[in-house]
């Protein structure tokens, strides 16, 4: 959910929110992050920072030593999905190379050396392939990687070892979670080699019917196979996300159509609301936008609140740390003003 | 030296065990040091050397679970953390791995993006291998024009990937 991601709506974008590629890269005689020693993080990071000079051919970049960034910006950068949870912790020789649009970001010392990463709006795959690539042939021109002939990239853990990406895709799904079809689909989906997640990545629970699928498979096949195979599951799920918003339509319209415009009060009057049910409203007032029930109110606002609701984002609109309390009272304000502008 | 047991020959193994703070140390020869291993229990040394000998199958010296020369890691080590040191837990524990891929990838093959810099042949190898299943894939369809085809390109290669290994 870069600046990009939230601005446009991109192929698809009805029900693919986004796409993400991660590239999984080390470097060759250098120990993973969590057994260098002082000395060596600092090498990969002073590595990086050089590094980061170098791909300004395809966007200008910044490096930042997440050491120097306070807490509530690294936060920022967590809902913005730029770096995870995990490295917003510990921040000692960690380190993110960040585009200025904030489409590419490569997390430094993570669980890798380097965790490269492309964020597109809607459906693309090929798309944001193509330009990890890119960066890919840039780092690697200049240093020397990880890699076996035999099993591919190295990586500290042997889940991403071969071709070290991973392919996600973040899906909408209202209609099928409705009709309570989510639990079937999901289920073929994981029987497909793919892993099913959360908005907030691994383990975390659904909020707002939003679904990352990708693929758990990294070696034995070619990136561009994984993600045609990525694709194909993906199709089949908006196609039936697709039906389901039809069923709704066609024989469910007077309910749906009460529950859409009941969200749609809440958010508009609410003075105290959570992250959850925020998301879990703003999802349902998106559905009501693409079945053609809400009319007055822009697609993109309601995709721009969901990140914004989120706390860090909160805190740094009030230029300080709220409590739990105070932050659920300044999301339903904000929620409030931006729907009945 | 001389052996602690025998008295006779020169001690070569040397055999250091801490007991409850204490250090103890004994000296044998490699004779008896092999007969030891095999009669742990029979000899008429301080019983800590016998439970020692025990648990450790004696040949000369001690064994020590494999770990990698770079970063120290064990297998054990592994199974804890779920993770690897360094680049080089992968050509030490190649073995153990293998099997690990397969179960985790249903692959141990490498079929992707080859980095540019010196591994060239790398992605000739792949084709010829490509190339070597489509060959048997034509001749057990019987169509011998496309096999002598395809051999021509293996023929190729190959010629290619040795002017380059040199
Ligand atoms: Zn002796
Ligand atoms: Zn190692």
């Amino acid at each position: 959910m870069s600046k990009s991601w939230t601005k446009k709506d991109g192929p698809q974008g009805d029900i693919c929110l986004g796409t993400r590629i991660r590239l999984a890269r080390n470097l060759a005689k250098l120990p993973f992050p969590a057994t260098a020693n002082r000395d060596q993080a600092k090498q990969v990071m002073k590595t990086a920072k050089e590094l980061s000079g170098g791909l300004d051919q395809l966007a200008s970049f910044r490096f930042l030593d997440l050491a120097e960034v306070d807490e509530l910006e690294r936060q920022i950068l967590m809902e913005k999905h730029l770096i995870s949870p995990e490295h917003t912790k510990k921040t000692s020789n960690k380190g993110l190379i960040l585009s200025e649009n904030e489409d590419i970001s490569i997390m430094v010392n993570e669980e890798d050396h380097f965790r490269i990463q492309v964020l597109m709006p809607g459906l693309q795959l090929n798309e944001a392939w193509e330009l990890a690539n890119r960066v890919d042939d840039l780092i690697e021109a200049n240093v020397d990687y990880a890699f076996d002939p035999d099993i591919g990239y190295l990586t500290a853990c042997p889940t991403n070892v071969g071709t070290g990406m991973r392919g996600s895709l973040m899906l909408h799904l209202p209609g099928l979670a409705r009709i309570n079809q989510l639990g079937n689909v999901l289920k073929s989906v994981s029987q497909f080699g793919l892993v099913v997640r959360g908005l907030y990545g691994e383990g975390s629970e659904s909020y707002g019917s939003i679904y990352q699928i990708s693929n758990q498979v990294s070696l034995g096949h070619s990136e561009s196979d994984m993600l045609e195979h990525l694709a194909r599951v993906a199709e089949q799920i908006t196609a039936s996300e697709r039906q389901a918003r039809k069923y709704l339509q066609e024989h469910n319209l007077p309910e749906s159509e009460d529950q859409i415009y009941r969200a749609y009060g809440l958010l508009a009057h609410a003075r105290i609301i959570s992250t959850k049910e925020a998301l879990d409203l703003l999802s349902t007032v998106l559905l009501g936008i693409d079945l053609g029930l809400i009319h007055d109110l822009d697609r993109g606002l309601v995709k721009k609140l969901m990140v914004e609701i989120r706390s860090a984002h909160l805190q740094k609109m009030m230029g300080q740390s709220l409590p739990a309390q105070e932050r659920d009272r300044l999301r339903a304000s904000l929620i409030r003003e931006r729907l009945n502008r | 030296m001389l052996c602690e047991k025998c008295q006779k020959e020169t001690a070569s193994v040397h055999v250091t065990k801490i007991v409850n703070g204490e250090k103890t140390e004994a000296h044998l020869c490699q004779n008896c040091a092999k007969e030891l291993g095999e009669f742990g229990l029979n000899i008429d040394l301080p019983n800590l050397f016998a439970s020692l000998f025990d648990y450790a199958p004696f040949s000369g010296k001690l064994v020590r679970p494999k770990q990698c020369p770079t970063c120290r890691l064990t297998m054990e080590d592994f199974r804890e953390l779920n993770q690897f040191g360094c680049s080089d837990c992968y050509e030490t524990f190649r073995d153990e791995i293998e099997p690990l891929l397969r179960r985790l990838h249903g692959s141990n093959h490498h079929e992707g993006k080859v980095p540019a810099q010196g591994y060239a042949t790398l992605s000739v190898e792949r084709q010829i291998r490509t190339l070597r299943e489509r060959l048997q894939q034509v001749i057990s369809m019987e169509n011998y024009e496309e096999a002598a085809r395809i051999r021509d390109q293996i023929r190729a290669l190959e010629r290619q990937s040795h002017g380059e290994g040199k």
